[in-house]
């Protein structure tokens, strides 16, 4: 009998370890990107406002992934000797767009638009965390609808409750 | 802790954090990849619809579109609302056409036969070798001075593409454009030409009539410019003024017979003397307004309602009535559509229609008929080029090569016009086609063409709202697949053919080409400049609006004389093939409001939406009356043979209370070999059909036959979305005469 609670005791251990160990370590909160951008570095150190990049934060449903030109832009001359910023050469040369992983992935049926977010000056860390000082992106909202709900309650935005806002 | 005990606890530790993890990889939302632009479009907002104005070519109406691109992928079209035609809408057809841009079945890439003819063995080749190839075959021919031996066969060609083709035809020095579709409206172009001298077809003024005679023209759904007469419908019934009436003239219920007011179920074939019954009760009565009664009286003396209602199986006193509602209602309209003009004296008919326009005075009014301008680049139809004499050009070698381009006559033409035979004949054959067909499955060499959606083009509507409608075609994607334009494949090819080919195929691609053409139409029109700076502008504008239209109206005077009358009505009527004896029921085929002559089978959208009247999803059925089916021992769903002299198909029997008891009916469109939609779905009504085409015209009669029905098999399995037709005492329709409801509507 003993042993039996040994065994179940090991087993519920053992399951809750390699949860824990795939969530932190292979979820899709902070996954591994093909080149290591830091927005410490842009959005912390140098301050460089998070529309110069995504820029279509303010028009558009998305906020937009830079565009492998406008990387270049600066790093044609900033920065070129690291190893980071030579694989964004070598895509840039190669004319291959960066297959960057979502992080922050909405399902079809959600209408999210970030125009009307921005506009209404709702502020980009409101969502997405702590962004200056994250090395590697992590996703800091669960994205839930009830997490939107309660912002949309606080703020008691125009028909914010209604189902054909997001669903539609 | 005896080492067995440690290994289990160490088994079922691992075991444990192995299935914990798998756990929380199959619980996490899969992750998507962010794909940016490598260098951005200028004009492309991710998230942000473009919309681009272009015009629908599913069918000739020439509708206005606009269609949503996001990032450069065409999702959604819907129709242009500033265009007069569509005002907005769009029918079922134009809305799946998105679906032919992406369609699986497309011919992606230029193909080369590689296997005997019509095997499908193709080898793909670069368009280089294919154009080479082509321009070979073509000019070898021209220099042996065979160049009148090279047909080109399209689908009716509108604007400035049918001008290209034109005159490409003549500098290489071939006649032989033979422009060919299945509803082409010869009947119709000839009636109105030979009794009224128009050129176009003219604009029915559906929206502000009061009483609308319809001949089996089901505007609602297939006839002419469905778009325009359906909202032209809405307003005439429920616009200004008292609401309009419709009286459907027709032996099976179409979708706009099962909206009308009254349904005079004629006996088939003899609608066109009800007519001229109609128009002989008029002047008899002295309700006509336009036209010499006595001289009319005589030359409708054979029309006497008695005699017509003996024929037509309508009653003496309903012809009256139809002729005095006919007359004295203001304004009045008289149409003729598909069911009649699909009979083998089918212009007759139309012209008969004409009569009782000119009769009650319709010609030229709000409400009746409208001239619409001439097509400014097309001159008339020359009806003398059709499909037969392309079958039998061929089949006596006179056709050394072919050029197909968006039309399948082996799937239209009966049997009995030997096309496909006579086709093999041909020693090369090339198709533009985007799809593999029946016709394109004999070509030796196949140059894709774009898609309407990733084309230039134009038209000029026809018939368009009684006032110049010049609709833009523009590209709203760049081509999916590896395809050209027709424009730029005959104007790169006439380019590549050794000797002059004339001055007029110098611009560098189709979009130069119209683009130049519009500027030489905006310096000669006065009308289209007012308002804009110069070309350039006005070319802006135009792209921006998907074309340029005005309400000035035509001024030309339209009347029919009783010489033009007579000379083309007749008192007998339309001949059916098949002793009535051995096939005693009358056959109505009928162009399906979705996949219309067979074009849209390869949508899958058009083939699963149910048919409107009968509910029917995919396959093929054929339309009985419940009575003649009892007597025939057929059930619903059973699969029957339907037989005529010319040929047998099979289809599922669908109990209609809409038709006669004397004749059966059935859609065409399905029974297509190609196309992974479009295959295996029940058969094609051409199958039955005699090779009957009008002497004038060169129109294929559809209804042209008698059948005899047969239960083939009782077993069947016929999709319908109706469970029964009946209401089984369940008050679901509930339902007031009128009578009751003016009792009601003044107590209340």
């Amino acid at each position: 009998m003993k042993k039996l609670i040994v065994y179940a005791l090991t087993g519920v251990i053992s399951l809750a370890i390699g949860y824990w160990v795939q969530q932190q370590f292979f979820s899709d909160r902070a996954p591994v990107q093909p080149i290591n951008f830091s927005h410490k570095i842009h959005a912390g150190v140098n301050k460089i406002p998070c529309q110069y990049c995504h820029i279509y934060a303010e028009r558009s449903r998305v906020s937009g992934v830079p565009n492998v030109q406008r990387c270049m832009g600066c790093h044609k001359i900033i920065k070129t000797d690291s190893p980071e910023i030579q694989k964004v050469t070598a895509y840039w040369e190669k004319k291959e767009p960066i297959p960057w992983t979502k992080v922050h992935n909405l399902p079809d049926y959600v209408y999210f638009p970030h125009k009307r977010h921005v506009r209404a000056g709702v502020e980009c860390t409101n969502c997405h965390g702590d962004v200056p000082n994250m090395d590697r992106i992590t996703k800091v909202s669960s994205l839930q609808m009830g997490w939107c709900l309660t912002c949309h309650t606080q703020r008691n935005v125009k028909n914010g409750r209604d189902c054909w806002t997001c669903h539609k | 802790m005896k080492r067995r005990e440690f290994l289990r606890i160490l088994g079922i530790g691992g075991a444990g954090t192995g299935l914990g993890f798998v756990l929380g990889k199959v619980t996490q939302t899969p992750g998507a990849k962010l794909i940016p632009y490598l260098v951005p479009p200028e004009e492309i907002v991710p998230g942000v619809a473009n919309w681009y104005a272009s015009m629908c070519a599913e069918c000739n109406s020439g509708c206005g579109i606009i269609v949503r691109v996001m990032e450069g992928r065409a999702k959604k079209i819907e129709g242009n609302p500033g265009h007069p035609v569509s005002k907005g809408g769009l029918c079922v057809r134009g809305q799946a056409s998105v679906q032919r841009l992406y369609n699986p079945d497309r011919i992606k890439g230029p193909l080369k036969r590689r296997g005997q003819r019509g095997s499908g063995d193709y080898a793909e080749v670069t368009w280089d070798e294919a154009a080479a190839e082509l321009a070979k075959n073509l000019s070898d021919l021209r220099k042996s001075g065979e160049a009148g031996k090279f047909y080109l066969l399209t689908s009716q060609l509108h604007g400035h593409l049918n001008q290209l083709a034109a005159n490409f035809m003549s500098g290489y020095g071939s006649p032989n454009h033979i422009q060919y579709e299945l509803f082409q409206n010869r009947n119709l172009l000839y009636a109105n030409q030979a009794s009224m001298g128009l050129n176009t077809i003219p604009h029915y003024n559906i929206e502000h009539t009061k009483y609308l005679l319809s001949f089996g023209a089901d505007f609602g759904s297939t006839w002419l410019s469905p778009v325009n007469f359906s909202k032209g419908y809405g307003r005439m019934r429920q616009g200004e003024g008292a609401r309009g009436k419709l009286v459907q003239v027709e032996p099976r219920i179409s979708v706009t017979g099962a909206n009308a007011d009254e349904w005079v179920p004629a006996r088939p074939g003899t609608e066109a003397i009800l007519a001229l019954g109609i128009a002989y009760a008029m002047v008899e009565k002295g309700y006509n307004r336009a036209g010499d009664a006595s001289a009319w009286r005589a030359a409708l003396s054979a029309y006497r309602p008695k005699e017509v209602a003996a024929i037509t199986d309508v009653k003496e006193e309903r012809i009256f009535e139809i002729a005095k509602e006919f007359a004295q209602t203001r304004p009045s309209l008289a149409i003729g559509g598909e069911g009649l003009s699909s009979y083998e004296n089918g212009a007759s008919g139309l012209v008969a229609v004409n009569v009782l326009n000119h009769l009650a005075g319709n010609l030229g009014v709000k409400g009746g008929v409208l001239p619409n301008p001439d097509d400014p680049l097309r001159a008339a139809v020359d009806m003398n080029k059709r499909i037969t004499a392309l079958a039998s050009a061929a089949a006596s070698s006179k056709v050394k090569a072919l050029a197909i381009y968006n039309t399948n006559p082996v799937f239209t033409t009966p049997k009995a016009a030997k096309l496909e035979e006579s086709l093999k004949n041909i020693p090369f054959i090339v198709s533009f086609s985007s799809f593999m067909d029946e016709t394109t499955a004999l070509a030796d060499l196949i140059l894709p063409a774009n898609t309407p959606l990733e084309d230039w083009g134009d038209g000029f509507a026809e018939p368009a709202a009684g006032a110049p409608v010049y609709t833009i075609m523009q590209p709203a994607v760049s081509p999916v697949f590896d395809t050209k334009s027709l424009g730029d494949i005959l104007l790169s090819l006439a380019k590549s053919m050794p000797g002059n080919m004339g001055p007029k195929l110098q611009a560098q691609s189709f979009a130069e080409y119209v683009r130049n053409g519009w500027k030489e139409l905006y310096s000669k029109n006065r009308a289209m400049a007012s308002g804009t700076a110069d070309f350039d502008d006005f070319w802006d504008k135009t792209l921006q609006n998907g074309g340029w239209w005005s309400q000035e109206p035509s001024r030309r005077g339209l009347s029919v004389s009783t010489g033009a009358a007579s000379a083309n009505i007749s008192n007998k009527p339309a001949k059916f093939d098949g002793d009535e004896k051995q096939f005693p029921l009358y056959l109505i085929t009928y162009a399906h409001p979705m996949r219309l002559d067979g074009r849209g089978a390869n949508l899958p959208w058009l083939q699963e939406i149910p048919d409107p009247m009968t509910s029917v999803v995919w396959g093929s059925w054929v339309e009985i009356n419940p009575k003649t089916a009892e007597s025939l021992g057929i059930k619903e769903g059973d699969t029957v043979s339907i037989e005529s002299p010319s040929g047998r198909i099979s289809a599922h029997a669908y109990l209609f209370p809409g038709i006669r008891p004397d004749t059966v009916a059935l859609p065409l469109g399905q029974g297509q070999v190609y196309g992974r939609y479009a295959k295996d779905r029940g058969e094609n009504p051409i199958g039955v059909l005699p090779l009957v085409e009008n002497p004038k015209t060169g129109a294929l009669a559809l209804n042209s036959t008698r059948v005899k029905v047969s239960v083939a098999s009782p077993t069947g399995r016929m999709v319908k979305m109706e469970g029964s037709t009946k209401e089984l005492g369940r008050g679901i329709v509930k339902t007031v005469s009128p009578e009751e409801f003016s009792k009601m509507k003044k107590e209340a």
